[in-house]
Parts: structure tokens; C-alpha cells; sequence
């Protein structure tokens, strides 16, 4: 069969030193290119997938601050009653998270320093922000006085595990140094999705976080976690909570993410973005030269087919299928050298200090795909297009009458 | 004479140029019947080739009419002329033009799938016409693979896929040894036997010699043989 795509490719396969150099450049542009796709969104993606592992889709806090940077809710008792009586809202949860020091324990730390730890004080009974990994959850633990959960980080400096002992003490604002320690008991071993790989963070009853610090209820809680009934949404939950005229600011696991996507994480997006447009002009230009200058070595065998009665088609659309053929070809083979090197570069930079261990910078999203492929395809139209026009006004005679002279 | 073919009445051609306009063609009025064999012969540059590609509809007149089956050539949109000369036109060119990436047996069978001709039919005409130039055992060979002699039976071969009414060749024997032509003129001797109009444009007194009607040109005009 001597169609366009098979002499396409018989032309591409004819000159393998052309058509290797092409794959191979557009191999390594598209690699860097996928990177950058994977790049300008991964955070955000990441991020969203934190925030809705969590379980809860509303977030409730005192001003529009960053969470846990502004001030509490005070009256937290008839905050949470009110959403929690709200029939869009399914669950409620208030915590609070404080700086405590590690006083003592029957796993003590080998360097026998206070060292300091954040402490999330939640609703035992409400269903965890955290992973178990080990042990038992505080809302199973409820003959255990003072129950308390570690993250993996902390258990192993302490080489403490479920059963183990520790004293904390609160250091919670000016009054801290007056604070008295107080017991607790470690009932399990957990992940906290915001940790980064050095984080030592415990969890323990909102009431016992209350008494480490000497709060009270008057003093109120940072943050409300709050889970949309199934069916009715975050959005619906949220608006709910405005309408009780709380005076509270609300926020959806979305707004948050689209906040943080076009604040804090656009440094990523708007480096994607030029180089992502930098490596696609390079590859445009890398395809472009290598077909015209292929055309251009056979412009005498182009001129005789159209000669014989080829149409002008035939032939423009048979350098377009060379370019789609050698960009499809590098882009196929760009997509697992892509993956590699994101897998690489992630790694480096999730090791930069203070980033949450579950956070990843490269996330693979099927959009992403579909905008390589499209830019690709686009990138292969584009370079063919100067190519395309010189067959495609090619003067037959006088290509003929130059070769023969020629 | 029997019925044109392909008619020239007061064509001339004219390529712009910087200097001055320069004229290749100048009121050229020629019949080339079915069954015709001629030969277009002189010196270099006086529009034999030219002359050639209007016939073959590659070129267009800057002034005159060009009738290829009584149909004004010059009114065909590109793409009309394209399948005139797919259906009704072989071409010959002295080097060859081959598509190297294809087989012998390939290259005689593109023009075929071009015109869409069925697989059955292409199968049988390739190995028809393979057979014809003599070049059956080396089907499967490509053209590097193929000696010059070869090449042009193929190129023939190719110029007869769909069964043109008029074959034109420019110097067809021009790359060629003089054994080697002879078979080349031996076969369009054949082609024309068979009822193919043939024009050659030759340098070559021995391919002038074989055809029937002889045109000699001088500084864009016929200056023997016209009409």
C-alpha cells in the first residue's frame, strides 16, 4: 500500500542519520518539555490531594490569615455547635496546634535535651487528620489517661513505641515558663500529611492541649475542620456557614487551592511556563531545519512525482507526515525519559528543607498528557509548515530543467 | 495525421527575469497526433525542454493555447492538470527520478495507487510492464541496486502504469552508454508500436532517427517539421 503515510515513512527510514537526530532532539525536548508540564501544575495537584486526604473539605478560621498564622476562634463552644447544627455540614472538628517541649518519658531523648515538638490537639472522637500506622487511634483509647500519637520521626528519636510514656510541657506564648508538665501515654504511631521528613509532631486531646497551655474555652481554637454532608458539597457547606453570620472566614479545600496556585506556587508555574516555551521553540526550530533541508535535497525527485501527477497535496501532506512521524516518534519516547528525570528532580527538591514529605513537585495528570501531545503536534503542523510551502510552490519545470543543468 | 493529442497554437513562454524578460518559446503551433513518434531536436537552451513541459502540462504558455485532447490546458486548475497528467501523460526524464526508498516493482506501481486503480488490476499491470521492460527478476530491487540501463526501463515503465496517450522523454539515453540507449530506444521503439504517441527530446542522432516526424527548434521557435 502506497499511501502518504507509508512513503512518509519509507522517506523517514531512507535517511536514518536525519531522521535519528530528529527523534533523539525531539526525545530530549519533549522529556524537558513533559518535566515542565508535570512541573507548572504538580504542586497545586499535590496540595489538593492533601488537603482532601485530610477528609474534611471546609476549613473555618478567624480572619482570612493563612491557616494557623492569624488569630483563634473564640467562643468555639457555640461556633462549633451552630455549624455543626447546620444540615449541610456532616462533621465539625476544632483543632489547635501549640509548640511543646519533651520534658521527660521512659524513652528519653539520648541527648537528654528539651526538645520541642508541635503538638495538634483534636476531637478524639472525630475521625482523624492522620494516618495509623501503629497502635491505636485517640478514639479508641478511651481508658487511656492522656492519650497520646507520634509521628514516625519522633518515635524513633525517642525509641519510643504504643505504651511508652512521655512528659510534655507547654509552651504556649509568655506564661509558658510557668506551665507545669504533664504525662501522657503514647497509644499510637502515626503520619501527619503536612510533615516534612525532620517534623516531630505528636497529637493529642484538644482538653489535654488546653490544659498544657492553660487555655481555656474562652481562648478558642485555631482552626475548624469541617466535612460537607455527601450530596451537598463544599461549596453548599461553606455558603451555609457564611448565612450563620459567625463572622468567621470560610474557605473550601478549592479556594484554598486556588489561592495558593495563584499565590504562592505561581513562581513554579510562570518557570514552567518559559521553559517549557524556550525547549518547544527549540524543538520547532530543530524539525523545521531538518525537513527543509531535507525537501531541499529532493527537490528534482518531488518536482518528477508531481511531474507524473501527483497532486500538490499528496506531496505537502507527505512532509507534514514526515514531521508528525519524527516528533510522534521523539515525543513517544520522551514520555518515560520524562518520567525518570521528574522522579530525579522531585527527589532533589523535596529534599529542600521544611517541605511536607507528602508533597510532590511533579505530579502526573492525564491533562498533562493531552497538553504534551497537543503542543507536540502543534510544535510538528508549525515546523512543517515553511517545508510544506516550498513543495507545495514548487515550479515543477523549473525544478526539473535546474536539476538536469544542475 | 490522426486526431490531436495535444495542440499548440502561437505559444510562446517567457520567464521573467531581472535584467529583461527572456523568451524561451516563441510562437510554437504544433500537433502531436495519437500513434505520433517525434523527436524534438537542437542546440542546447533553444526551448526543447520548454517546449516539452508545456506538452506535458508542467508548464503553462505566457501567451497562445495549449489543447491536450481538445481541452484548453491553460483554464485547468492545478490540481485538474495533475490528474490529466496522472491519467493521460508519462514522463521520462533523463535521470531517472526514481523514488530511491521504493522498490522497482514500487515505483511502477505509485502512479497506479495515485490513480487509484485496484490492488488486483496494479498487480497485474506492475508485473505486466515489468515483464515489458525486460526487468521481471528485479522486482524487489531498489534503484541504487539497479544499473542506469535498468533504472530508465523502470522509469519506462513507470512513464506506462495508467496507460498514457502520449509519453514525452527528455533525453532519455542522456545518462546512458550507447548499448545501454539502444535498449532504451529499443523499447520506446516498442512503446510506440503499441500505440503510445511518443516525443523525445534528444541531442542524440540515433534516437532522432528511430521517429517518424522530426522538429527542429532554433532560439525558441520550430524551424523544421511545425505542425
Amino acid at each position: 500500500m502506497l499511501n502518504v503515510l507509508r512513503l512518509a515513512w519509507l522517506s523517514s527510514v531512507r535517511q536514518p542519520g536525519r531522521t535519528s537526530l530528529g527523534v533523539l532532539g525531539v526525545a530530549a525536548v519533549g522529556a524537558l518539555l513533559f518535566d515542565m508540564l508535570l512541573l507548572s501544575r504538580g504542586l497545586v495537584v499535590s496540595f489538593r490531594d492533601l488537603l482532601d486526604r485530610a477528609g474534611f473539605d471546609v476549613r473555618v478560621l478567624a480572619t482570612d490569615a493563612a491557616p494557623l498564622a492569624g488569630p483563634r476562634i473564640l467562643d468555639s463552644g457555640t461556633v462549633l455547635a451552630t455549624i455543626g447544627a447546620l444540615p449541610e455540614v456532616e462533621a465539625v472538628v476544632p483543632i489547635s496546634i501549640r509548640s511543646v517541649e519533651i520534658t521527660s518519658g521512659n524513652a528519653v531523648s539520648p541527648t537528654d535535651r528539651l526538645e520541642r515538638v508541635q503538638f495538634i490537639g483534636a476531637d478524639p472522637q472525630a475521625r482523624p487528620m492522620w494516618t495509623l500506622v501503629e497502635g491505636r487511634d485517640l478514639s479508641t483509647s478511651a481508658g487511656t489517661s492522656r492519650p497520646l500519637l507520634v509521628n514516625r520521626t519522633t518515635a524513633a528519636r525517642l525509641q519510643a513505641s504504643p505504651g511508652s510514656e512521655l512528659s510534655l510541657r507547654g509552651r504556649c506564648g509568655s506564661t509558658s515558663s510557668v506551665l507545669p508538665p504533664l504525662a501522657f501515654t503514647i497509644v499510637g504511631i502515626v503520619e501527619f500529611p503536612f510533615d516534612d521528613a525532620d517534623a516531630e509532631t505528636v497529637a493529642g486531646q484538644l482538653l489535654d492541649l488546653e490544659r498544657l497551655c492553660a487555655d481555656d474555652q474562652a481562648r478558642g481554637v485555631d482552626m475548624l475542620l469541617v466535612r460537607s454532608k455527601p450530596g451537598e458539597g463544599a461549596e453548599r457547606a461553606a455558603s451555609a456557614i457564611q448565612t450563620a453570620n459567625l463572622g468567621l472566614h470560610v474557605v473550601t479545600n478549592e479556594e484554598l487551592v486556588e489561592r495558593f496556585s495563584r499565590v504562592e506556587f505561581s513562581y513554579f508555574r510562570q518557570i514552567s511556563f518559559v521553559l517549557a516555551t524556550v525547549t518547544l521553540f527549540f524543538g520547532f526550530l530543530l524539525i523545521a531545519v531538518l525537513l527543509t533541508a531535507s525537501v531541499n535535497q529532493r527537490l528534482g525527485e518531488i518536482a518528477a512525482l508531481r511531474a507524473m501527477g501527483l497532486s500538490r497535496w499528496r506531496v505537502v501532506a507527505g512532509v507534514l507526515c514526515e514531521s508528525v512521524m519524527m516528533v510522534g516518534a521523539g515525543a513517544i519516547l520522551a514520555i518515560p525519559v520524562g518520567a525518570g528525570l521528574s522522579v530525579w528532580l522531585d527527589a532533589i527538591l523535596r529534599a529542600l528543607p521544611g517541605i511536607p514529605t507528602d508533597v510532590h513537585f511533579f505530579v502526573f495528570e492525564t491533562r498533562a498528557l493531552f497538553v504534551y501531545g497537543s503542543l507536540l503536534a502543534a510544535a510538528s503542523i508549525g515546523a512543517a509548515l515553511y517545508p510544506m510551502r516550498i513543495v507545495a510552490v514548487l515550479p515543477i519545470a523549473a525544478t526539473l530543467r535546474r536539476e538536469v543543468i544542475g | 495525421m490522426t486526431t490531436p493529442i495535444v495542440e499548440t497554437r502561437h505559444v510562446s513562454r517567457e520567464f521573467p527575469m531581472a535584467a529583461a524578460p527572456v523568451t524561451a518559446l516563441s510562437d510554437v503551433s504544433l500537433s502531436i497526433g495519437a500513434g505520433d513518434y517525434v523527436a524534438v531536436v537542437g542546440p542546447s537552451g533553444c526551448g526543447k525542454s520548454t517546449l516539452l513541459h508545456i506538452l506535458g502540462c508542467v508548464d503553462v504558455p505566457t501567451s497562445g493555447e495549449m489543447l491536450f485532447q481538445a481541452r484548453d490546458v491553460t483554464s485547468l486548475s492545478d490540481a485538474d492538470r495533475s490528474r490529466l497528467r496522472l491519467r493521460e501523460i508519462g514522463f521520462v526524464f533523463q535521470r531517472f527520478f526514481l523514488l530511491p526508498m521504493l522498490t522497482a516493482w514500487e515505483n511502477v506501481e505509485l502512479p497506479q495507487a495515485e490513480a487509484g486503480v485496484g490492488r488486483t488490476e496494479r498487480r497485474n499491470r506492475t508485473a505486466e510492464l515489468l515483464e515489458y521492460v525486460g526487468l521481471t527478476k528485479r522486482a524487489g530491487h531498489r534503484p541504487a541496486e539497479l544499473s542506469g540501463g535498468e533504472m530508465q526501463r523502470v522509469a519506462i515503465a513507470r512513464a506506462l502504469a495508467n496507460r498514457p496517450s502520449l509519453l514525452l522523454a527528455d533525453e532519455p539515453t542522456g545518462e546512458l552508454d550507447q548499448r545501454t540507449g539502444d535498449q532504451i530506444i529499443a523499447l520506446l521503439d516498442s512503446v510506440h508500436a503499441d500505440g503510445t504517441a511518443v516525443v523525445v527530446v534528444t541531442h542524440d542522432p540515433a534516437v532522432a532517427a528511430r521517429a517518424h516526424r522530426l522538429l527542429k527548434m532554433r532560439d525558441g521557435q520550430i524551424v523544421e517539421g511545425g505542425s
